[in-house]
């Protein structure tokens, strides 16, 4: 049984996921052995910690679940975090895992004889057409997307369009794509997220949860 | 009929409030309207539209992007649909009901109409209700009205409601001593508004060690008032900036004085959602409900001559008040068939039943009634319960 008030963590899948757990266990939260079975079909998770479950989805779907209230505390990357602009997460809390970089990228051969500075609307592929709108918009230039939800270093090359905005860890994608890095708008790491409302009405154990997080940490 | 359903779409942030919700919303207003009114609150009634240079000038101007316009063909003028009332109170305070003494206590409650709506709260139209208090800016006049509302709230059967102070001049006041740039500081401001640690130690290089710890010190400084409001008192603060601490805990004070038991957070440095608000400021909250029940803090209104009056009021979002609220019971009601000898529908009226008539003979009269959601049964001077 768990309690109706349970606070909800909610944890990336995939990638992140490994370098998060050990900042989980540093912070004293163990989960139920399910949780680590690849072929469970439970997507909510008891832990050690009475009135606290782990909740496991898609890294885009922690800022929603956090930003809605329907989980309390999560682990985001900031480019979702950029991408949804949520006014109700707070980051207070950068775990220093899942580094890489969100950059602009095109085709070798285009760079040469391309001025950006001429540019007054441009069709980009990307996972994350919100925060690339907002990117462009800043230098006056009108950016049309094209949502993609993974494969983005195909685009270019079939002709989808010719740019892309994606992340970027070692660039070797990108390289086996015949694509080069542009520029890159900013470096990613995840972060710990609190729901706001959670914050202001559990404040002792939200913030209980942000000391042993902190202590994780080191 | 997909035509028919069709024709039901209602835009975005839109929905039809039906029974017996309208009815249970329009009570639980009046109820508030009415507690305040104990406290001396009088009502007032704005128009929902106003020109556009006066609705959306002084307090206004913050919520212009919020704010629908549409052309008077009348005056050939642009006219503004309000989106917030407190903007419409400063301006009656201040040029009508100039003459009243002060402090001058009002109350409101109307619809109001948003161009957008946020993701948490996604309504575009809905009702406010509020109180201002104009020409004081005094801890007692931030406790009155804060007490007051959890009071209301309460009252109305709202558990576990918790009000969350903030200073969203804190934060400008503190910048302003370290002499920043225009730039830096806006930077500051969102990495706060995030609570975006990372943020703040990005620009660590632009604002040297000490006054990036101070500023992430602000930023986690979110908690029971208590052990906040300590951790405040230890960082070095030159004049303005304490100031500004000082007035929170003077409010703070104040409001323990008159509602100890309240529970009370702090958040050193939340400023969104404050843009007019010049002084403490605060949210209520229920645990267990999404979002804020409702807002307000201390502003200046600006009289056409130009003299200012510090005041404080508040606004509570009643979509939300009444998502906290258990479902409204279903209220007993009777019903009155045809073909009676009397008709004694009315003394059961007057007596606060509600009573259905029935409009043509049927053979089931108590089947009718349950049809007809009634409870009760009228036979004669006779009233029973139906099973």
């Amino acid at each position: 049984m768990r309690a109706r008030d349970s606070l909800v963590l909610a944890l990336p899948k995939g990638r992140i996921l490994k370098e998060v757990m050990p900042i989980v266990k540093g912070a004293g939260i163990e989960p139920e052995p399910a949780f680590y079975d690849p072929l469970a079909r439970q997507l909510r998770f008891s832990t050690n910690t009475v009135g606290l479950d782990i909740i496991r989805v898609r890294s885009f779907d922690v800022a929603t679940f956090v930003a809605f209230g329907a989980a309390h505390i999560g682990v985001a990357g900031n480019d979702v975090l950029m991408e949804f602009n949520y006014p109700d997460i707070y980051t207070p809390l950068d775990l220093d895992v899942g580094h890489c970089r969100l950059s602009v990228a095109g085709p070798r051969e285009m760079i040469d004889t391309d001025d950006p500075a001429a540019w007054s609307s441009i069709r980009i592929a990307t996972k994350y057409p919100g925060l690339t709108k907002r990117h462009f918009a800043l230098r006056g230039v009108q950016a049309e997307c094209i949502k993609l939800n993974g494969a983005i270093e195909l685009a270019p090359n079939l002709g989808l369009c010719r740019r892309i905005v994606d992340l970027v860890s070692t660039g070797s994608t990108l390289e086996a794509n015949g694509l080069i890095e542009i520029e890159k708008i900013c470096d990613i790491t995840s972060r710990l997220t609190i729901n706001r409302t959670a914050w202001k009405t559990r404040p002792t154990e939200i913030n209980g949860y942000l000391r042993d997080f902190r202590g994780g940490l080191k | 009929m997909t035509e028919n359903q069709a024709t039901a779409l209602l835009p975005p942030g839109t929905s039809d409030v039906l029974p017996p919700d309208a009815a249970f919303e329009a009570a639980q207003l009046e109820r508030i309207i009415k507690h305040f009114s104990t406290f001396g609150y009088e009502r007032i009634n704005p128009p929902l539209f106003e020109f556009e240079e006066t609705l959306l000038s002084g307090l206004g101007k913050a919520i212009s992007q919020d704010t629908f316009r549409l052309m008077d063909p009348l005056s050939q003028r642009m006219l503004a649909l309000r989106s917030d009332m407190t903007p419409q109170l400063a301006r009656i305070a201040t040029s009508r009901l100039a003459n009243q003494p002060r402090p001058l206590r009002l109350s409101y409650a109307g619809q109001v109409i948003r161009v957008r709506g946020s993701h948490a709260r996604p309504e575009r139209q809905f009702a406010q209700v509020g109180v201002e208090l104009i020409g004081a800016d005094l801890p007692n006049a931030d406790a009155e009205v804060i007490s007051m509302a959890v009071d209301g709230l309460t009252k109305l059967g709202i558990k576990e409601v918790s009000v969350d102070l903030t200073i969203p001049t804190l934060v400008p006041a503190y910048c302003a001593s370290l002499n920043l740039n225009k730039d830096t500081t806006s930077l500051i401001r969102d990495a706060l508004n995030k609570k975006d640690v990372a943020g703040i130690v990005s620009l660590s290089g632009r604002l040297g060690p000490e006054a990036a710890k101070t500023l992430s010190i602000m930023l986690n400084a979110v908690g029971p008032a208590n052990s906040i409001m300590a951790t405040l008192s230890n960082l070095q603060l030159d004049h303005v900036p304490d100031i500004e601490r000082e007035s929170l805990s003077a409010v703070i004070e104040a409001i323990r004085f008159v509602a100890p038991n309240l529970s009370l957070t702090v958040d050193a440095s939340e400023n969104r959602g404050f843009e007019y608000h010049s002084g403490v400021s605060y949210s209520f909250f229920a645990k267990n409900v999404r979002g804020e029940l409702g807002r307000g803090g201390r502003y200046q209104t600006r009289a056409p001559n130009g003299s200012e009056e510090p005041s404080t009021g508040l606004t509570l979002f009643m979509d939300t008040v009444i998502k906290a609220l258990p479902r409204p019971e279903i209220e007993p009601q009777a019903f009155h068939p045809v073909g009676q000898k009397t008709n004694d529908a009315n003394k059961f009226r007057d007596q606060g039943w509600r009573v259905i008539n029935g409009l043509s003979e049927v053979k089931d009269i108590e089947a009718e009634a349950r049809r007809m959601k009634c409870t009760h049964l009228i036979r004669g001077s006779k009233i029973y319960k139906i099973d």
